[in-house]
């Protein structure tokens, strides 16, 4: 049991050094992660829910105009459907965000 | 997104069919238009012209309306005097619109549209169930 335990402590501490040894790895993963945590993720998220308000707004352009009679029923399609990509994909990759944040917040401290 | 740009193409598709049938509409509309003076020229046919054209926006080639050509091929005589379009000799000149090339031309049209609102069902289709694979 005890010859074990130490067996597992000497794998861990060598692992450890290794990692160590062979740089850039461990610490430099940590490094990146630290450094751009928050512009990183907020910016991908200020990203995506401003390209697809862009989006939505263009799709209601062409859609008022279509209503009013001078749009093209074409433009109106394709504006559509980029908007729902763009908003089904934000959505998606929200549902996701949020799903691991309380995965997170429900860990046994 | 490479599907993105798949519909942006079959939309290209999509407006140059749509021109193509309202052309074919005005032939079918006017194939019985004559001259508005003695003598004139009737309605000629009208024919549109594609060409493929690269989107450097988003790197697909669509299609373009290169423009829409007359059909140069002479007009059908007709003996009609009582006619206010008919010449000297009592002739009337009829428009060079056949109504089944029209009718066949209509279908291609037709057809073609079809096969672009296909594609874009299926882009929108995969877009769809790809985002569905975070969910």
């Amino acid at each position: 049991m005890s010859l074990g335990a130490l067996d597992a402590a000497r794998a861990y501490g060598r692992s450890i050094g290794g990692l160590g040894n062979s740089g850039g790895g461990l610490g430099g993963l940590g490094k990146t992660d630290t450094g751009n945590k928050t512009t990183g993720f907020g910016g991908m998220v200020e990203d995506m829910v401003t390209g697809t308000a862009n989006q939505l707004r263009a799709a209601e352009k062409a859609s008022a105009l279509q209503v009013a009679g001078k749009g093209d029923l074409i433009d109106v399609v394709t504006a559509m459907g980029a908007a729902e990509t763009a908003l089904d994909t934000m959505v998606a990759v929200r549902d996701r965000v949020v799903s691991a944040y309380s995965d997170i917040m429900r860990l046994q401290i | 997104m490479d599907l993105n740009t798949s519909l942006s193409v079959s939309a290209t598709g999509l407006r140059a069919q749509s021109l193509r049938m309202r052309v074919i509409a005005e032939n079918l509309a006017n194939q019985d238009s004559v001259a508005k003076t003695p003598g004139g020229d009737p309605y000629r046919r009208q024919v549109v012209n594609f060409s493929a054209e690269l989107d450097r926006a988003n790197g697909g080639t669509g299609v373009k309306v290169d423009g829409v050509d007359t059909d140069k091929s002479s007009f059908e005589r007709v003996y009609d005097p009582g006619s206010p379009a008919a010449d000297a000799s009592g002739y009337v000149l009829k428009p060079n619109v056949n109504g089944l090339l029209e009718a066949a031309d209509m279908k291609a049209a037709q057809r073609s549209y079809e096969a672009n609102l296909s594609a874009i069902e299926a882009a929108r289709n995969l877009t769809m169930r790809t985002i569905d694979l975070l969910k």
